[in-house]
């Protein structure tokens, strides 16, 4: 193998300035200043305590596991079923309906959110954690779709068949071999729509209502107002749990397979 | 059962969910919005595009993509490259390290700028200390910022498609080419860059609609001196609540993303952005 | 006795064009029937309507007697080996075996028996615990086997169950499944478009061609006696000749005999006249593509003097030239035009 020195400096400055900024914030997270510098004065772990103590981080992070594990379940639950019919059956406008299913993708969410805001929650007065609910479930429907679709593309269509053929009925055949074939898929679109979802921001930005908003959505108005390190801490947790998902998904499914799609 | 029944059977939740959530606000909210005092969305449309503001915002959005679509071809094509091209162990390393910033929140992702770009920041302290600033330099609230942090947010996503569409590429066909009398470079351009060429063009129109949709970025970074398209729609719908003029801009937005996909979909033939 | 599998008048179109017209097929118990033709032919469709994959359009298929023509797939009693295998990747290789006994309810001490009996058979019993990926190719193809044997079907359907082998294995491979009929005196069902195996294995050959059976019969006789050029030209025969008097014939090469172009004509046979076209030169003899009137015709001698544009006469003996009767065109269709259907252009979950 070559050594190729010009490509190696830009991946060093490429992962540096992807990474730096983030393992910064870890030492800023820790600082005993009272505003957000670096490097800090000195070391304490006041504004963990302070950001732990804080009513609507608390509150908003249970509305945000709630959304995201709602809707990553209502995803799914909607997901698999379309996803079998696009990838086993054959039918005149199969692709319109693929189509469809992935469309959302391409909508920005901000617009989305404002759509659904003003549709859902103000003319037909539903809850905000209705909207959050059904846009979090619009907004991952693709990656149910693509990600369980990918692991079942790349199964023998003949399984089915031949568990039929073996006895079982369409019923049986899904449950004893389709779904353990898509389980793989089934994982990882649940780890990438957990993720999704309870990191986004623009979507949630206007489903809000009183004491209900989402954790990102809180931190933002936080940072609005106040320049002092408890984002840092809170950010600095945030990162310890996502480096912990990432160590459990490669041992379950494989990072790179997971989160390159 | 039929199998038509079972077909309607298991698309209905999925369609239903997508007519509600989706297409039936989507569509309403862009072109026929409940609105406090009368007006339309195309008039309010046709007012905001006569006002040179809007088109100030529109224009520095679309600068600004345009800004980091480049920046994240130049530096993450490169990296893409190398990670296709390195041994297996250093590969899996590689590419998880320029995943991994898509696993966090935008707002945690861009808060750490705050910290780099402000007036006592990294770098304004280093320029000073360097002695080729006098006094503190204000980096944050700038088009600087606004690049620096999309960049840094959608650069994974430029490395994922371009290596992914790389490697498909065999490394024999350099070798082929290179066998056949090209050099290195030659090799590259003529037979590697052409054909994964459609990847990075869907690389490159995932970053440019992120960049322009983009909003906690422009919100932390750009203030509200460089506001986008995101952050105005914003202030409209929530500040102002002039809500035809939000989904006037928000037609804007949408327009803008389909129109550039639709392109690279056709220029990149059969690699689709959806 | 009743048949084991019997079509009547069985069609199947796929939007608008027929696959498979009118086939009547009966098949016995203990027999081994061949389903043989090029892609396209509608044996593959045939073998799924019998496996109840698709329905028919058309037409009535019995299995064991009773009516099956629109039972779903799981209540036919059928085991199937598919091209791929379809092996369930999450069991292992015991439990992939398993599957059809529990599906049908076979209690779970006669399962475990049963299982090793068919891995047994297939002389796969030492793996039982391994995962299908964890095996080569041709054990994938044995435990396929074991499992659609072990619930003990009526019929074994086998869909071209050795094409993904190499060439070495699946000579191997045809004296294996030729043991495993045998001893466990299944009826069986194979599609395959390799006439070699067919001959090989089958007591029973059908020949199909644009969905329409042109020759069926013990695999001897239709060598023997083709019908027609299609199967004979199918069935490697390259010679074909139209002999004033006597119609189109085929002869094989090795039974044409060269001999000098002034020589008188031997009695017993017909003769004619040409011109060399090529030789190919083989060790022992040599294969000489003659030009008679236009029309090649191959032959093999041991003359090595022969060159191109020797003028030569062909002796073809009458005891060895077979008569093709039947005519290839098939009534009502628009001839070679056909466009070749798959089954995959319609695929049931």
């Amino acid at each position: 193998m070559r050594r190729r020195p010009v490509l190696w400096g830009l991946a060093a400055l490429a992962l540096l300035f992807l990474l730096g900024p983030i393992l910064l914030m870890v030492p800023v997270a820790f600082s005993s200043g009272d505003t957000i510098e670096f490097p800090p004065p000195g070391l304490s772990t006041r504004w963990f305590e302070q950001a732990l103590d804080y009513q609507p981080f608390l509150d908003a992070l249970r509305t945000s596991l709630l959304v995201a594990g709602g809707a990553t379940l209502l995803a799914l639950l909607i997901g698999v079923p379309a996803t079998l019919v696009i990838q086993r059956y054959r039918f005149p406008g199969r692709k319109a309906i693929e189509t469809l299913f992935l469309s959302p993708v391409i909508v920005p969410e901000l617009v989305l959110g404002f759509a659904l805001f003003q549709q859902l929650m103000v003319t037909l007065r539903i809850t905000a954690l209705g909207a959050l609910l059904i846009g979090h479930t619009v907004l991952l429907l693709p990656y149910a779709v693509r990600v369980t679709g990918a692991s079942l593309a790349m199964s023998d269509p003949a399984l089915e068949e031949a568990a039929r053929g073996l006895g079982a009925g369409p019923v049986r055949a899904f449950f004893r071999i389709t779904l353990p074939v898509m389980t793989p898929g089934i994982v990882a679109a649940s780890v990438l729509s957990l993720l999704t979802s309870f990191n986004n921001v623009p979507l949630s930005l206007l489903l809000t209502g009183p004491g209900m908003s989402t954790l990102p959505v809180e931190m933002l108005r936080y940072v609005e107002f106040s320049f002092d390190p408890v984002v840092a801490a809170v950010s600095t947790l945030l990162l310890g749990i996502t480096v912990v998902v990432a160590l459990v998904t490669e041992r379950l499914v494989g990072f790179n397979k997971v989160f390159s799609q | 059962m039929s199998r038509k029944v079972t077909v309607g059977l298991l698309l209905v939740p999925g369609l239903a969910l997508l007519v509600f959530g989706f297409l039936y606000p989507f569509i309403t909210t862009l072109f026929a919005p409940p609105t406090i005092e009368d007006t339309s969305v195309l008039g309010r449309l046709g007012e905001l595009v006569g006002d040179s503001f809007v088109l100030t915002v529109a224009a520095r959005t679309i600068r600004v993509a345009v800004v980091v679509t480049v920046v994240c071809l130049v530096f993450g094509f490169p990296v893409a490259y190398l990670i296709s091209r390195v041994p297996a162990r250093w590969r899996g390393l590689l590419l998880a390290m320029s995943i991994f910033p898509l696993l966090l929140s935008n707002v945690v992702r861009t808060y750490s700028w705050l910290v780099i770009l402000g007036r006592n920041g990294l770098i304004s302290q280093a320029l000073v200390a360097l002695g080729l600033a006098d006094e503190p330099v204000q980096l944050l609230y700038t088009e600087l910022a606004l690049v620096i942090g999309l960049a840094q947010l959608f650069m994974p996503m430029m490395i994922v498609t371009s290596y992914s569409s790389l490697s498909q590429v065999d490394f024999r066909l350099e070798e082929a080419a290179r066998g056949l009398g090209a050099s290195a470079g030659r090799a590259f351009r003529r037979v590697v860059l052409p054909l994964a060429l459609p990847g990075v063009l869907v690389g490159a129109t995932l970053v440019f609609a992120g960049s322009v949709t983009a909003f906690t970025t422009p919100m932390l970074l750009g203030g509200t001196q460089n506001r986008t398209l995101a952050t105005l729609l914003y202030e409209y719908a929530n500040v102002k609540l002039d809500w035809a003029a939000a989904s006037a801009v928000a037609l804007i937005m949408t327009v803008i993303v389909l129109v550039v996909s639709a392109v690279t979909t056709r220029l990149s033939g059969k690699a689709k952005v959806v | 006795m009743t048949p084991v599998v019997q079509l009547k008048a069985v069609t199947r179109e796929f939007a608008g064009t027929a696959a498979v017209r009118e086939v009547d097929l009966t098949v016995t118990r203990g027999q081994f029937v061949a389903l043989l033709g090029p892609s396209g032919c509608g044996k593959t469709t045939t073998l799924r309507m019998i496996a109840g994959y698709l329905q028919p359009t058309s037409g009535t298929i019995l299995l064991e007697g009773r009516d099956a023509t629109r039972l779903p797939p799981e209540r036919r009693n059928i085991g199937m080996v598919f091209q791929s295998y379809a092996l369930f990747p999450h069991m292992t290789v015991a439990k992939n075996v398993a599957f059809g006994l529990q599906m049908r309810k076979v209690p779970a001490a006669q399962i475990r028996t049963r299982v090793h009996e068919a891995l047994d058979l297939v002389g796969l019993a030492h793996l039982a615990d391994r995962r299908p990926q964890q095996l080569s190719g041709g054990q994938q193809q044995r435990v396929a086997l074991a499992r659609a044997i072990a619930a003990r079907p009526a019929v074994l359907l086998l869909d071209e169950p050795l094409s993904n082998l190499d060439a070495r294995l699946r000579v191997q491979m045809r004296q294996e499944l030729l043991r495993i009929q045998r001893e466990t005196g299944i009826t069986a069902i194979l599609v395959t478009h390799d006439q070699e195996e067919a001959l090989e294995l089958a007591d029973s050959m059908v020949i199909l061609d644009r969905g329409r059976v042109v020759q069926q019969g013990h695999p001897r006789e239709v060598f023997r006696a083709p019908r027609t050029r299609f199967v004979a030209e199918f069935l490697g025969y390259e010679n074909f000749l139209d002999l004033p008097g006597r119609g189109r014939i085929t002869i094989r090469p090795e039974h044409v005999d060269v001999v000098e172009h002034d020589a008188a004509p031997p009695a017993g046979g017909e003769s004619v006249t040409g011109t060399v076209a090529a030789v190919r030169f083989r060790g022992t003899d040599c294969v000489v593509t003659v030009d008679v009137g236009g029309q090649n015709v191959l032959a093999t001698t041991t003359n090595d003097s022969l060159r191109a544009g020797s003028p030569v006469r062909l002796f073809l003996p009458l005891d060895r030239a077979i008569s093709l009767t039947g005519t290839d065109s098939v009534p009502g269709d628009g001839g070679q035009g056909t466009p070749s259907l798959q089954h995959q252009q319609e695929s049931p979950a």
